[in-house]
């Protein structure tokens, strides 16, 4: 089968043929590639199926630097709660929860609501963001896992700690009571002190103890009196002469 | 939030969990981790003679989670510088190789 091309001698170079001979081209079915047409050869190189670009093995570069992202609505929000709490109540206390159930869960927070204590669950993320650009930046470590926030407007350590003792998967991390940060110990030892008044009392018993004492003296008999000065002065004059004696 | 996917942990040989950490510092996430780990109630179920006991402290020290077998033999796993998932692979293969030596030990009786 003669599978010849007609060839035209061009005279010169660059110069296109008005007709091309295409009848003597080979079959439809061919071994080779058969030159298409030159509308189907645009077509096909127009309608070529380009595929999407593959990523980069996960691993294979660094990660990139999180860009600062605004907050969504919902960010916002819990933002403001989470400033309304810090600012109004006095003791807010994080606890991990290490798979308590849903019992124990409510058990708990009906205990704490008879003493005025809520419990609170926020996103931990958040919680982070919005403490960052708080003063309380300090207590961000403790948000990591599980954590549940126990909050009231008084600091009521003592009852928190009884019942965080009755439960098996609550674990205290820390708290902030009266804007100062506390460790677990240092909870403890707060649950410890003595209420305000007793310790004011102690006080001001302190302070006025040696005047209290002067007073008393004073108002002895004026003989007892005189007989205590003299034997201080006596006191005074024994413990200077062995000084002196020392001394030289 | 938990590392172990399909995989469960069993403790069947284990005779208790003792978790030390302190809040405060940077390299607590894969104990804490950990003890949640060991706390859900799958894992709890496996076992409940086993007691999970955690300890919070405030002094610096590193990290530790302490697990004491039924035979006595003790596993130290310093968690400040361990991946959650290898602190679990390590555990999970100390538990295995006891099963086994108990397995062999009622085989032999």
């Amino acid at each position: 089968m003669a599978a010849t091309l007609c060839r035209i001698l061009l005279p010169k170079q660059g110069w296109l043929p008005f007709t091309q001979c295409v009848r003597h081209g080979s079959k439809a079915v061919t071994r080779h590639k058969r030159p298409l047409h030159f509308l189907k050869q645009k077509l096909m190189s127009v309608t070529r199926y380009i595929p999407p670009p593959r990523p980069a093995p996960p691993g294979a570069y660094p990660r990139q630097t999180i860009r600062d992202q605004e907050d969504d609505p919902f960010t916002l929000l819990v933002k403001k709660n989470l400033k309304s709490v810090f600012q109004e109540s006095k003791m807010v206390a994080v606890v991990q929860n290490s798979g308590s159930t849903a019992d124990e869960m409510m058990l708990l927070k009906y205990k704490l609501h008879k003493h005025g204590i809520t419990v609170k669950f926020f996103p931990n993320q958040v919680v982070r963001s919005f403490l960052k650009d708080s003063t309380y930046s300090n207590m961000a470590p403790l948000f990591i896992g599980h954590t549940v926030l126990f909050i009231s407007k008084e600091p009521k350590v003592k009852e928190m700690l009884s019942s965080l003792r009755t439960s098996r998967h609550m674990l205290l991390l820390g708290a902030c009571i009266d804007n100062t940060l506390l460790s677990a110990q240092g909870v403890v030892s707060y649950s410890k002190l003595p209420s305000v008044a007793v310790v004011q009392g102690e006080l001001v018993s302190g302070l006025t103890l040696l005047t209290s004492q002067t007073a008393a003296m004073l108002q002895r008999h004026p003989a007892q009196l005189s007989a205590l000065l003299q034997q201080h002065v006596k006191q005074q004059s024994s413990e200077g002469a062995p000084k002196a004696q020392e001394a030289t | 939030m938990a590392a172990s996917g399909k995989v469960t942990v069993v403790l069947k040989a284990v005779k208790n969990i003792t978790v030390q950490f302190c809040p405060f510092e940077s390299n607590v996430g894969s104990t804490r981790m950990f003890l949640s780990v060991m706390s859900s109630h799958k894992v709890r179920a496996t076992n409940l003679n086993c007691e999970v006991i955690s300890t919070v402290k405030h002094d610096r020290t590193e990290p530790v989670v302490e697990i004491t077998y039924l035979d006595g033999d003790k596993l130290m796993l310093k968690g400040a510088k361990l991946n959650c998932s290898e602190m679990l692979s390590s555990f999970q293969s100390m538990c295995a190789a006891k099963e086994l030596q108990a397995k062999l030990a009622a085989a032999k009786k």
